[in-house]
This record gives C-alpha cells, structure tokens and sequence, in this order.
C-alpha cells in the first residue's frame, strides 16, 4: 500500500460519512451531489485496487487472498449503501449510505493491518 | 406517502446494513477459520459463526418485516454478546483465538455490543407506535 493513498482514502470515506450524517440531520434526501461524493470514493477505491494489485504480488508476506477479498468487499460498501439507502423516504436514507462511510473507513483500517503485518515484512 | 411503514424504513434501514455488513464479515471469516484451523479455537470459531448466523437472521427479518423474530434475534445477540465478553474475560483459556463476541466485541470497535442496543431500542420504539 502506499502510505499517503491509503491516508487519502480514508480522509475521503471519514469525510463522506460525516458529511451525509451532517444532510441526515438536515432532513435531505439522497440526491446527485451524494451520488458524485460516493462516486469520488469509489474512484479512490478503484485507484487502491489498482495499486494493490501491481505491488502487492511482489511482497513477500502471505495473506494476500484475505487482503484482496477485504478490499473487494471495501468496494462493494458504498455501492450496496446507496443502493440500499437511496430507496429511502426518510432522513435515514442518506444515514444510511453515511453509515457505508464509515464502514469503509473501518475495513480499511483492517486491509492496512494485513498489509503492515502479514504482507508487507 | 400512502404504503404503510415497514420494519426496513428509516432508521431500520442503517441498522439492516450494518447487520448485513456483519452477517457478511463474520460469517465469511468464521467460515474460514472453521474450515482451516478448527482445531485451535473450536469456542471462539463456532461462537463466531454463530454469532454471524444471527447477525443474518436479524437482517433477513427487518428486511421481511418479522416483528417478533427480529426482536428475538437481537435479543439473543444482545445475551450472546454479554455472556459471550463476560466468559472471555472470567475464562480467558476458552479464547485461545478471539471470537466476534469475545471482550464484548472490542476486536470490532464495540460495534458487536452496540449494535443490539440499537436495534432493540428501534425494534421497540417501532412495536409501541404501531
């Protein structure tokens, strides 16, 4: 993992998280500014994958599978979330893809575990 | 506005993707270690699976609508996880391995103890209006 993307991603899905639960209290509904906020997470997701996927083979550690099953899930979060969370009437709509947020912030935490302690040694 | 509100609406909406997101995480890992290294940690490994079984039982009721088989899966979680972090701490030797419950969820940011709080109050709060 390269430390100052993985900060970035987990700045952004913090940010995003706190932000929606800031329109949770606000009452809004899910609507196309969220869409493009969960859409630049999954961008930085998507750039993660990517440069997992040309490092992480070459390391010498194990856990590699478990490493990428993680971030595969990680991706899937905020797409099922707003999914999920945009077929909502109420102000938990768009509480529930904050909560996505932060459930990517806590998975990514575990990934850079495996990578700091299975992978990268 | 004229549908009537289901158990999935609103806040039962967040705790249905936290419980899946459980259901999904545990019982991927429990099924892992059941299948790997059973032999290390049988306690933890099957309290883990079942642990992630009533985590899917949970989110399959609210999302069906199941009143009271929700209630009773959380409140089953919610026994679960108290006895299940009391045992760890008083018998530590069981736990070679932790399990989702053990320490009352601490290796899960206390998210496993939380969880069924939250879902009772909201189970509760939901039986009472209705």
């Amino acid at each position: 993992m390269i430390e100052w993307l993985y900060l970035v991603v987990q700045a952004a899905a913090l940010a995003m998280g706190a932000w929606f639960f800031i329109e949770t209290a606000r009452s809004q509904r899910v609507g196309r500014r969220h869409f493009v906020g969960v859409g630049v997470l999954e961008a930085l997701l998507l750039a993660q994958l990517a440069v997992s996927i040309a490092i992480v083979p070459g390391e010498a550690g194990g856990g590699k599978a478990l490493f990428f099953s993680y971030l595969v899930t990680t991706l899937l979060v905020p797409v099922a979330g707003c999914f999920w969370g945009s077929i909502d009437r109420s102000r938990w709509g768009i509480g529930t893809v904050a909560a996505s947020g932060l459930i990517v912030a806590a998975l990514m935490l575990r990934i850079h575990q495996i990578w700091e302690f299975q992978i990268h040694v | 506005m004229s549908e009537p509100r289901r158990l999935a609406d609103g806040f039962g909406r967040l705790i249905v993707l936290v419980y899946v997101v459980f259901a999904v995480s545990a019982g991927a890992r429990a099924l892992f270690q059941v299948a790997t290294k059973f032999g290390e940690a049988p306690v933890s490994f099957t309290l883990s699976a079942i642990a992630a079984a009533i985590y899917l039982v949970a989110a399959v009721a609210i999302i069906k609508g199941a009143a009271r088989l929700a209630l009773l899966a959380v409140g089953v979680e919610l026994v679960g996880v108290v006895a299940v972090g009391a045992l760890s701490v008083a018998v530590p030797d069981l736990f070679p391995e932790p399990s989702v419950w053990s320490h009352f969820g601490s290796g899960y940011g206390y998210v496993p103890l939380v969880l069924p709080v939250a879902g009772l109050v909201y189970l509760l709060k939901r039986r009472a209006a209705a």
